[in-house]
């Protein structure tokens, strides 16, 4: 089923955990300007999980930077919850990041001086607060993390590198959380592992995650799947099937 | 290869730009020193030429030796009768009599124009009857002095005591204070005077008054008809003069004595500035070697991969190499350059702080260059010798393997080979303290260079539980400090590398606050247990034997009805068993009331003309007892036999040996005193006492009066006074480890970009990421704060037990210096940090978390 979602809103349902209106992200200048996002607009739902896909340079990495108060847009509006991002100066975007988004990045999620434990807890640590024992346990129990707790990062497996830093990314209960190809790295069996975890965070604690990935197996385990290309997005599936998600990515290559 | 190393080089330019700055800083202080003594010594070696281009001979007493440089007129006048005969030689066109002695001027402002105590000399002469050989030349406006009441003086001194043609001038000599109308200002060849030094030019019957002795002059100088060689006129001379106690040198030779004086003085500057430059320049290989180990630590993959391809290890060694030569060339040319302007400012200071120097030209000497090359190259080569071979040995395999490895340190080896070096070190340096034989200035150099090494090559043994332990306050009240005391212990080598680079600038200042304190505490024992007198009257800041008052002071003192007993003291420079050196004198019948330097056999009392006291040292040493004979050479007397009558304990004030006021009467060539004693009668009030004898002082402006905590208070001044200076010059040691601290954070900021991308991403504020920075380098200064601190003080240790026969008897710690030294590196490492932590905040996530 496909539906177009001009604005990325439908009038009747609660307030998104994010969107961008109309965002417009341009690089460089003149001649060798490049047109990463062209008038992107999307909305996307709490509780749920969003998959972003589509080729390289198809502007799927540059829409996550830019939603996750990485980056900003040339034009247009990016929102978390009734947060207007664009204005934000640099400490309160980075405040918003500590206090209300959560991230997974392909490699290097991890502070190779700090144990799990202490990657765990880093935002709150940064911020100066007191972990939330019983939910830091709840987050390390679900993660199967109990007994690598005190090692470090070099002491750990890709895998559960991957998911020490989920548990990071959940520790602060944000509003939602960007996952940037959180696979890419892993073995098929880690990557397997690492997802229905995700996915299962979802379910369990009504997260938002929006993820950005190549692997259509990846893809298929998102409520919905938004397609990018040339800065654009040209499509957008509700729960896809792997198939139907390769079907729509040979469209997009075409 | 060589390309290799080159692209290599281009590609890491700017890490190595801060290395290559501190090789600079230091090759520019070495080159600086150079040129500026060189140039000193050109100005005046022209100076000199010029001014006795027309003397073609000199007729003066002869010396017993030569005192070397001294303010004091060292050479007993000679008969002015022997004018006529010296003008009846043949082939003598002119001549021209010299009389010299003390003066000194006081400026309108009634304030003494130069203090020969702290400074150049301030000099009393005769105008000189033949214009063509004398060295003054007549400013416009100005006339020669004529009679009693007329003087001409300096173009320094005229400006200093803001004095020109027709001022009335006080001037000081050893007859009463007497007023004079200024006629005219000369200036020495074409400096302002002569070398700082106050002249004061009297008309020639006046000047054998108050400044040399009634008939008597201290040189003729004697200009050569034409046709006449020097050597020759000065063989006629001698053989016409023919008087054994009388020397005819030629006007070449007494120029090149001038010469060599000032090259002896430079030579003196010269070396103290030397020992910072090598100072600057030891730690500058620290931050070389530092910065090397890193560089190639990072650069490990691509140098493994070299290996892989088939480069072998020595290519690799050779290639490194290449890049350290081109960094130490460079450094040192550019090092160069900036000593040649630093030359040229510091020359300029001297011009403004009174210390006139002709306008000549900046001296670039063929050993400046090629030394100040040398140097810094090879130090640049020599610190990179061990990081290339160990990067070279890194096998190929590391290329293929993920991680950035740098290889743990066996630390039994490590541990082997610094205490071996820190044995040798403290060996050399014991032997340098504490044994009498050898070359020990050089013993002490080499064996604290060794130690330092060798604390250097332990110090990553200790460096993670010392981070961690001096980390633990911050790290407990804040997670930043957390983060930051985990960067420091993250790689022990690292942080103790670039800490032992601190190390070295503040051992050295610990040394010299252990040993001024000492030697403060240990002068005010002295002074509490044997100074007996009321009041010191002494130069306003006597810093050396040179130069006193009129003994007509100590008489209008000792007239006063409220002061008890004053006595003078004079000092003279003799030789003694073959030593120069510096002695005091004094008359016996007084000084005991005075002053009690601790008499252990004899009585200073009793010493009759012919008599000395020794200290217990030098009776020990020398196997001296009462009635022992001790030659003693005086430079315008010739030998002398003095008979040991007292011997005592104290010599940090009295030094090894005492004349009697007599010897000095008949032996010294300057009557002067360089220090009143004073005693009130009993019952007579400080505050009457003090009124009264300033009253006499009013007209010395040299002479300042002081109680015994004045007194201690200004010899404690001239401690700190020199302890300063120090302490300035080793400031550029600290300024260079602060740089090693920046160099590697930034190093270790660039290692981190993505970390602190990471860091940033999860809501770490630039505020904290500057702050990690910032505490990270506290830690590493504070590191090298306390070894230096426990390097320093034990040496400070070792060298006030090694003084103690030399009068050091007293030990103190000081604390204050101790918690200075603390704020001082930690705010070296708030400093150092901020460069790399602005960098550190400002960099862009998006760039730091972007995947390969």
């Amino acid at each position: 089923m496909v539906r177009a979602r001009a604005d990325g809103l439908r009038a009747s349902e609660p307030v998104p955990a994010a969107r961008i209106a109309d965002g417009v992200k341009i690089y460089g200048r003149g001649e060798a300007a490049v047109l990463a996002l062209d008038h992107v607009s999307a909305a996307f739902a709490q509780g749920a999980l969003t998959a972003v896909m589509g080729p390289s340079g198809s502007g799927k990495s540059t829409l996550l930077h830019c939603l996750a108060g990485l980056d900003r847009l040339t034009a247009g509006q990016v929102l978390i919850g009734e947060t207007d991002l664009g204005s934000l100066d640099d400490k309160s975007m980075t405040l918003l990041r500590r206090e209300r988004i959560g991230f997974v990045f392909q490699a290097y999620n991890l502070v190779p001086t700090l144990t799990a434990q202490e990657n765990i807890v880093l935002p709150l640590t940064l911020a100066g607060r007191k972990p939330d024992a019983a939910w830091v346990g709840r987050l390390v129990a679900s993660l199967r993390l109990e007994e690598r707790l005190g090692h470090r990062p070099s002491e750990l497996s890709g895998g559960q590198q991957q998911r020490v830093a989920v548990a990071r990314a959940l520790v602060t209960r944000p509003d939602l959380v960007f996952a940037d190809e959180p696979t890419g790295n892993l073995d098929s069996r880690s990557a397997t592992d690492l997802l229905a975890q995700i996915r299962r965070a979802v379910d369990a604690f009504d997260q938002t995650v929006v993820m950005v990935t190549h692997d259509p197996r990846a893809a298929s385990y998102a409520d919905r799947v938004l397609f990018l290309g040339d800065g654009r997005v040209v499509e957008d599936l509700d729960a896809p099937s792997p198939d139907e998600i390769l079907e729509a990515l040979r469209r997009l290559e075409r | 290869m060589l390309r290799v190393a080159l692209k290599g080089l281009l590609a890491q330019r700017v890490r190595y730009l801060l290395t290559a700055f501190a090789v600079l800083l230091g090759v520019a202080f070495m080159a600086g020193t150079f040129v500026l003594t060189d140039t000193i010594n050109h100005t005046f070696d022209d100076l000199y030429t010029t001014i006795y281009a027309n003397t073609a001979a000199v007729v003066r007493a002869r010396q017993a030796f030569n005192p070397g440089i001294s303010y004091q007129t060292q050479r007993p006048p000679i008969p002015a009768a022997l004018v006529a005969a010296v003008r009846r030689v043949q082939g003598v066109r002119e001549v021209s009599v010299g009389i010299e002695g003390y003066a000194q001027l006081v400026g309108a402002n009634g304030k003494a124009i130069g203090n020969p105590a702290s400074g150049p000399p301030t000099l009393g002469e005769a105008w000189p009857l033949a214009a063509d050989m004398s060295p003054y030349r007549l400013l416009a406006g100005g006339r020669p002095p004529q009679g009693p009441g007329e003087v001409a003086i300096d173009q320094h001194s005229a400006s200093v005591g803001n004095l020109k043609v027709g001022s009335r001038v006080l001037v000081l000599t050893k007859q009463p204070p007497r007023r004079y109308r200024v006629t005219g200002i000369v200036t020495w060849g074409s400096a302002a005077s002569p070398l700082g030094a106050s002249v004061t030019l009297f008309d020639h019957k006046t000047a054998a008054e108050v400044v040399g002795q009634p008939g008597k002059v201290n040189e003729i100088d004697v200009a050569a008809a034409p046709g006449v060689s020097e050597p020759e006129l000065a063989s006629r001379l001698r053989r016409a003069l023919d008087d054994p106690s009388l020397e005819v040198v030629t006007g070449t030779m007494v120029a090149a004595e001038g010469q060599d004086a000032v090259h002896q003085a430079m030579g003196v500057f010269d070396t103290f500035l030397l020992v910072f430059a090598v100072i600057a320049l030891f730690v500058g290989s620290f931050l070389v070697f530092n910065t090397f180990s890193i560089i190639v630590a990072q650069r490990q993959r691509e140098l493994a991969l070299l290996r892989a391809i088939g480069a072998s290890r020595r290519q690799l060694v050779a290639s490194l190499l290449v890049e350290a030569l081109v960094i130490g060339v460079a450094a040192s040319i550019a090092g160069i350059a900036a000593g040649i302007g630093l030359a040229a400012a510091l020359k300029a200071l001297l011009g403004a702080i009174g210390v006139s120097l002709p306008a000549t030209g900046i001296v670039v000497g063929e050993r400046t260059l090629l030394v100040a090359l040398c140097v810094g190259t090879a130090v640049t080569l020599a610190a990179a010798v061990l990081p290339a071979r160990r990067a070279a040995a890194a096998p190929p395999i590391a290329a293929l393997q993920a991680v950035d490895l740098e290889p743990e340190d066996d630390a039994a080896h490590r541990g082997a080979i610094g205490g071996a070096l820190v044995g040798a070190g403290a060996l050399a340096l014991g032997i340098g303290l504490f044994a009498s034989t050898g070359n020990r200035v050089a013993l002490v150099g080499i064996g604290g260079a060794v130690l330092f090494v060798g604390v250097a090559v332990l110090a990553p043994l200790v460096a993670r539980p010392v981070s961690a332990a001096l980390g633990a306050p911050i790290a407990q009240r804040s997670p930043i400090g957390r983060l930051a005391r985990q960067n420091a212990m993250r790689n022990p080598r690292r942080t103790a590398h670039t800490a032992s680079a601190l190390m070295v600038g503040i051992a050295l200042v610990s040394v010299m606050a252990v040993f001024a304190t000492s030697i403060r505490a240990s002068v005010n024992s002295i002074l509490d247990a044997a100074m007996q007198a009321d009041y010191v009257i002494s130069p306003a800041s006597a810093s050396s034997m040179a130069t006193g008052f009129s003994p007509h002071l100590e008489a209008a003192v000792a007239r006063l009805p409220d002061v008890a007993a004053a006595t003078g003291i004079r000092a003279g420079t003799v030789k003694i068993a073959g030593r120069t050196m510096a002695v005091l004198a004094a008359d016996p019948t007084k000084v005991g009331d005075l002053f009690d330097v601790g008499v252990v056999a004899g009585r200073i009392g009793s010493l009759g003309a012919n008599d000395l006291a020794v200290s217990e040292q030098v009776a020990d040493s020398r196997h001296l007892v009462l009635g022992s004979a001790v030659p003693v050479v005086f430079p315008a007397t010739g030998r002398k036999v003095f008979t040991v009558r007292a011997i005592y304990r104290d010599r940090q004030v009295a030094g090894d040996y005492v004349l009697p006021l007599a010897a000095a009467r008949s032996n010294f060539v300057e009557q002067l005193d360089y220090q009143v004693y004073v005693k009130l009668r009993p019952g007579v009030s400080a505050a009457a006492g003090r009124q009264a004898i300033e009253r006499v002082l009013a007209s010395y402006p040299t002479a300042t009066l002081m109680d015994q905590a004045q007194y201690k208070a200004q010899q404690a001044a001239q401690i700190d006074q020199a302890l300063g200076l120090v302490n300035a010059l080793l400031s550029l040691a600290i300024a260079i480890a602060v740089i090693g601290i920046a160099n590697t954070l930034a190093l270790s900021v660039h290692e981190r970009i993505r970390e602190i991308g990471l860091l940033r991403a999860v809501g770490m504020t630039k505020r904290q990421v500057r702050a990690t920075i910032r505490y990270e380098s506290m830690l590493i200064a504070l590191f090298g704060a306390l070894l230096g601190l426990a390097v320093g003080l034990a040496l400070g240790v070792a060298l006030v037990t090694a003084m103690r026969t030399s009068g050091v008897t007293r030990l103190e710690i000081p604390v204050a210096p101790i918690l200075e030294v603390v704020i001082v590196a930690l705010l070296a490492g708030v400093i150092a940090s901020l460069s790399p932590a602005r960098r550190a905040a400002r960099l862009n996530v998006l760039e730091a978390i972007a995947t390969e």
